[in-house]
Order: C-alpha cells, then sequence, then structure tokens
C-alpha cells in the first residue's frame, strides 16, 4: 500500500542519453530520438515530467488532445511547476491547426500563471527534433552565454565628463588630470577649478553639478 | 530579494512601456495597438536598438521567426542579448510568425536544425520567449508583461518625459554610467535633486533612485569613485568617441 513519491526526480541522464517516462515507450517521438543519434533510459518514476534531458533540464509535453480535451493540462501544468526539482523546467506545446485557437490561452498559463519556459512545436516529430538539438548541444559554446567583460573605465570617465556642457576633451583631461574621479570632479569649488578651465567655464561646471533639476525625492 | 527596499506602486491606472524611435517604422500596427486597445502609455525615446522597455527591469525585443532562422543574423542576435542581458534583470524575446502578403498563400515556417539550436541556446541563457502570432498578439503580450511587473512592484513609476534642458542633460550624463538603461536613467533624473546628490549618494540610496538592483547600484557607486590614471587617458588620446 506504499505510496511512495517518484524517487528519480533528479536524475540526469549520462551524455547522449534521454531518460523517458516509460509511457513513451512505442510513441513516434522515441523513433525519431533514437533515428537522430540520441540513447533512451526508460524510467518508470520519473513523476510528472515526460523527459530528463543531460544538461539538467526537463520536459512536459502538452499535446494537441490534452489542450483540446479540456483543463486538465493545467492540474498536470501545476504539479510540474511544484516539483521541487532542480532541473530547468521546459514546457514542449504542440501547436497544431486543430490546438492553435487555445495557443494563447495555453502561453498566458504557462508563461504569465507559471513562469515556465514554453516551446512550441508542430508535433512529435519536431519535438523530437528539438530533444536531440539540447541534448547534442550540450558540449557546444553557448553564443549567448554572456561572457563578463571587464571594461577599462577611464574612457568612460573621460566620455562622461565630456557630457558637462562646455566640456570638451581638452577640458575634460585637464580636469581629470588634477580630479582625477567624477565625485572629486563635482566637488570641487569653483576657485580650484578656476585655475584649469578659467572663470567661466568653472562657473558652468560647478552649476552644472549642483543645480536643482528636480524637487527631489 | 531587494523588494524589501522599494515599496511597490499601486497597480493601478495604465502601464507605462518605453519604445525606441526604430520601433515606429517597423511596428506602427503594434504601436497603435498598444495605445488604442491595450490602453497602455507608450513613450517613444532613444534607445540603443530597436526594443521595449516595460519595467525596471525588463527589456523585450521582437524578432520574427525567419530572423531567428538565419544563420548570418546569429552574431548581431548575440551581442543583441548579451548587451540587453547587461542593462536589465530580464529580458524577453518575442518570437513572431512571419507576416505574408496580402494574396499570398502562407508558406509553412520550415524548422531546421540551426532554428532549434537558436532557440535552445537562447533558452539555457536566461531569455523567456514568447510566442505570437502577428503585430496584434504582440501588443497583448507587450502589455500583459508590463502590467505583470507592475504588480510586482517593478513597474516604470516615473513621468515618462523628462523636461526642461538640465533634466535633459542629466539624463544623458546619467545615460553614460556603465550598466545604466534608459529606464534607470530616467528614475535617476526624476529622484535625484541635482546630480551632485546623486554622485555624492550611499549605494542605497542609488539602488532606490535608479529602480535598480544592488549589484548595478554599487557598479555606479564605484564608478562614480574611480580613480582615473592619467596616463591611460593619454594614451587612449586616439581613442573612440563616447
Amino acid at each position: 500500500m506504499e505510496n511512495k513519491a517518484p524517487v528519480v526526480l533528479n536524475a540526469v541522464p549520462p551524455y547522449g542519453h534521454v531518460i523517458a517516462s516509460e509511457k513513451w515507450r512505442n510513441s513516434s517521438l522515441i523513433q525519431s530520438l533514437k533515428g537522430g543519434g540520441v540513447k533512451i533510459l526508460f524510467e518508470n518514476e520519473l513523476g510528472v515530467a515526460d523527459f530528463h534531458l543531460p544538461n539538467k533540464s526537463c520536459i512536459l509535453y502538452v499535446s494537441e488532445c490534452d489542450i483540446i480535451a479540456g483543463n486538465g493540462y493545467k492540474r498536470k501544468l501545476v504539479r510540474y511547476r511544484n516539483t521541487s526539482s532542480s532541473f530547468q523546467e521546459l514546457v514542449l506545446v504542440e501547436n497544431t491547426r486543430l490546438s492553435e485557437q487555445y495557443f494563447s490561452a495555453v502561453q498566458k498559463f504557462v508563461v504569465f500563471d507559471l513562469g515556465l519556459t514554453l516551446l512550441p512545436v508542430g508535433g512529435q516529430t519536431e519535438a523530437s527534433q528539438l530533444i536531440a538539438q539540447i541534448v547534442h548541444g550540450e558540449d557546444r559554446e553557448n553564443p549567448f552565454r554572456r561572457r563578463s567583460s571587464s571594461r577599462l573605465l577611464d574612457p568612460l570617465v573621460l566620455a562622461m565628463v565630456q557630457h558637462v556642457p562646455g566640456v570638451g576633451r581638452v577640458k575634460a583631461l585637464a580636469l581629470l588630470q588634477q580630479f582625477s574621479s567624477i565625485q572629486e570632479l563635482c566637488n570641487a569649488p569653483p576657485a580650484e577649478l578656476e585655475a584649469i578651465v578659467g572663470q567661466a567655464a568653472a562657473q558652468q561646471i560647478h552649476s552644472f553639478f549642483h543645480k536643482p533639476s528636480t524637487a527631489g525625492i | 530579494q531587494d523588494s524589501s527596499v522599494r515599496e511597490p506602486p499601486a497597480p493601478s491606472g495604465p502601464v507605462c512601456i518605453l519604445a525606441d524611435s526604430r520601433c515606429i517604422s517597423s511596428g506602427v500596427e503594434l504601436m497603435t495597438s498598444l495605445r488604442q486597445r491595450h490602453a497602455a502609455t507608450v513613450h517613444i525615446c532613444s534607445l540603443d536598438g530597436s526594443y521595449f522597455i516595460v519595467s525596471n527591469r525588463m527589456a523585450v525585443d521582437r524578432h520574427s521567426q525567419s530572423d531567428l532562422a538565419a544563420t548570418q543574423n546569429r552574431k548581431r542576435l548575440a551581442e543583441r542579448v548579451n548587451s540587453l542581458q547587461g542593462l536589465f534583470e530580464r529580458v524577453c524575446l518575442i518570437v513572431e510568425k512571419d507576416r505574408t502578403k496580402p494574396g499570398e498563400a502562407s508558406r509553412p515556417f520550415q524548422r531546421t536544425r540551426y532554428y532549434d539550436s537558436t532557440l535552445t541556446a537562447l533558452v539555457r541563457t536566461g531569455v523567456r520567449l514568447l510566442w505570437s502570432d502577428g503585430a496584434d498578439v504582440s501588443a497583448g503580450l507587450l502589455a500583459d508583461l508590463a502590467r505583470l511587473e507592475q504588480r510586482k512592484g517593478q513597474g516604470i513609476a516615473v513621468p515618462l518625459e523628462v523636461k526642461g534642458q538640465h533634466r535633459q542633460q542629466a539624463l544623458q550624463l546619467y545615460l553614460g554610467l556603465p550598466s545604466v538603461s534608459y529606464v534607470h536613467a530616467l528614475s535617476m533624473s526624476h529622484n535625484f535633486r541635482s546630480i551632485a546628490q546623486l554622485i555624492n549618494s550611499s549605494i542605497e540610496a542609488i539602488q532606490k533612485g535608479g529602480c535598480m538592483s544592488r549589484s548595478r547600484a554599487e557598479e555606479i557607486y564605484r564608478f562614480l569613485r574611480y580613480s582615473c590614471d592619467s596616463f591611460l587617458l593619454n594614451t587612449s588620446k586616439a581613442g573612440k568617441p563616447s
């Protein structure tokens, strides 16, 4: 009588493999995944998810039938979201001629209400191609991965000082020789600025920084 | 994690959206729909790319399916996504079905491996994808996103326009700060009494006045106090204009 929770909630398949829920065994999706060079492991205890992929993501497949049949798929989606796995949770939604009228509502529910990632597919064949890409793409470099660029700040400071009206490159360089940061420059008394850029510019710079521009917070 | 600092504004009234001026030419229909059907307040400004800002932390970019499927676009797309991720905590991409000319039979989109790999890579980077049939649906999605962000206390709460020459100049200066987007600069130009007040503010005050994350405020704080090396400045003489 024991009703054990699925034990393999966080099982990560080995490289090049997908763990598929047992119910998919005879599906065309699995057939074409195999054709695409993906190895399949079947598992009875995956919980709500249909597939586990090697890069720590999992997939719930919402078919055309699920969508047309009513709101039952929503409960499944909620359970899927609430599963506390450490995986990135993807939802594949069959967007076909029959289900397209519901797509907008499905998207709202999946993305806006549940905060999950939705990827539309035309059917099981397209889904298998997408899954194969996720599996094989794991070892490729992601072109969108953010490179943390350590920028040289000096040119940015120089450019910023040149936003002060009346200050061009020459004056900006002269000012930064004397006051090396924007804060120092901002807080410099007009008399000290005067020695570098002359009286008129000194006044202009000082008032630019200190002139009230709004009523404030 | 920083929501405790900010008081969420009452989620009422029309949603506010900033749009790049280039969005007009590419999306008259979308703009009209945003304003008329979704009663959104849309302000056109000059962003560094044709995208939308729907909250203090979210940018939305719009691409056609064939755009994402074209191999020659990848470098540009990657640069765009990278720069948006530097400026915003959340980046959404609306993928729109290609438009067919009137009278032309709609060709079904041919899904390629390349297209799938692009989608996969975007999802892995944390970009949120939304799917649209056309301009009208996209307008609805933009309004929904803005409303959702408003409910979470992240809506744009300052006036979208900046009036007066000095304030305009201050806005331009703020835009020169590293990792500062138009919406941060806008908030700062409304919330700080003077430029000097921002420059001498604590990290907490910058975070609050700029309606931004703690790490972004720290970056600005450090930048304002960053001591330039005059040698580096002089050698960068031939450097690029700002």
